[in-house]
């Protein structure tokens, strides 16, 4: 190789490598963004539930229970059906009680729950879900 | 008149994507993809055409890829001598793989079920590689913490490196004939007139979701086998093995991997379209 064509490679090597860790420290951080709250602005009677994009609210006799509705396998969303009062992931079929308890299917973990807790007045509920 | 090849017509299919897709682009919005391309579809003049154009000259490119691809395969027995050759025919296998991530992430950006899954699934696959999966996944996706923001990135990009990689680099002297071109267009012109690129309602697939045709495999193989195995090791086998073919002493043993990976492939992606929900 000749020293023009070993320094012009040197040159762009280093340019390269100078240039990835701020493209990497870019990339990589994850910006700040708050909590998100939901409000469900409806009263619910034990037994009774509502469907909203990231969990089912179920309202039971020890108070209202958000499970999440992320798939604990490979993140689909999965859909309660009411008639068999079960979780069902339409990706790949995996199962939950209506608790977010791993019934059968790849998932093989629980699903998750969010805190929620009871309007003033009992207007309704606050959902928390995480940033 | 000069032959008319499977690249010329991947290459005006590539053309003819990328313009489509800065038109369907104006009325695209990341923060309602959705609702958005509900609206594209549905409300705005011509929206449908647009984007069926979008969508099918996109899926022209990746099969026409492909082709290609086994067209002209044998010509890697012609590279003995010199690596430099062996670099090109490496680098050029790339454009398959980025290829399918520009019409996977087109699928995802749609937003509807189908979409939501394959991304949902994706982002899970892309964390499950060892050491690198996190900044792969910041790099290609991030949807579940930056919404679709990174992957329309990546889509643009795809586009655009496949079409650096397909015409500056590889076919510095074959170039797209006029007549392959005119041809391509106008086939797609009057398919695409009769043929709406799909999209689905919420709630139609309550219990099965089928991905996009070339994900029915890997969706199948996810239902058996851990998510490293079947969603990356497995498809990555006929990717390593293209790009290393004139690397290998006995091409054979690599030309055998990729036809029984096909049919293994093909096996799986019947077993997935059979499936009933």
């Amino acid at each position: 190789m000749k020293r023009r064509n070993l320094l012009k490679n040197t040159f762009l090597w280093l340019l390269g490598a100078s240039l990835s860790w701020p493209l990497f420290a870019f990339v990589q951080k994850k910006r700040f963004r708050p909590p998100k709250e939901r409000r469900i602005s409806r009263q619910l009677k034990p037994g009774q539930f509502v469907v909203e994009p990231e969990f089912v609210l179920f309202e039971t006799q020890n108070g209202p229970v958000a499970i999440s509705r992320t798939c604990t396998h490979l993140g689909c969303k999965i859909n309660y059906l009411e008639d068999k009062k079960i979780f069902l992931c339409p990706c790949h079929q995996s199962r939950f009680t209506q608790q977010g308890r791993y019934i059968s299917g790849p998932a093989k973990k629980d699903l998750g729950t969010y805190k929620v807790s009871t309007m003033e007045n009992d207007q309704g509920f606050i959902v928390y879900l995480p940033a | 008149m000069r032959r008319i090849t499977y690249g010329q017509i991947a290459l005006a299919c590539l053309l003819l994507s990328m313009a489509t897709g800065f038109v369907v682009g104006y009325q695209y919005e990341i923060a309602a993809p959705f609702i958005s391309t509900t609206a594209i579809e549905a409300t705005l003049p011509f929206g449908w055409f647009w984007r069926s154009l979008h969508f099918w000259t996109s899926q022209g490119f990746v099969i026409m890829l492909c082709l290609h691809c086994f067209d002209t395969w044998d010509q890697v027995n012609y590279i003995e001598t010199g690596n430099r050759l062996k670099i090109h025919w490496t680098m050029i296998s790339i454009t398959i793989p980025i290829g399918i991530l520009a019409l996977f992430s087109g699928y995802v950006l749609r937003f509807d079920g189908t979409g939501q899954a394959a991304g949902a699934i994706a982002e899970h696959l892309l964390l499950d590689v060892p050491l690198i999966g996190n900044g792969l996944d910041k790099l290609f996706m991030a949807i579940g913490s930056e919404g679709l923001n990174r992957l329309y990135v990546v889509h643009i990009l795809a586009g655009v490196v496949c079409w650096i990689l397909g015409t500056w680099y590889h076919t510095k002297t074959v170039r797209i004939t006029f007549a392959a071109f005119c041809l391509t267009t106008v086939f797609f012109l009057i398919f695409c007139m009769f043929t709406r690129a799909p999209i689905d309602l919420p709630l139609n697939h309550l219990h099965l979701i089928h991905g996009p045709w070339f994900f029915l495999g890997i969706q199948e193989l996810l239902r058996n086998f851990n998510p490293l195995v079947a969603g990356i090791i497995f498809p990555a086998i006929p990717i390593v093995t293209v790009a290393a073919l004139p690397w290998l002493k006995q091409k054979e043993c690599g030309y055998l991997i990729l036809l029984l990976w096909t049919f293994a492939y093909a096996g799986v992606t019947l077993v997935g379209i059979l499936r009933a929900g």
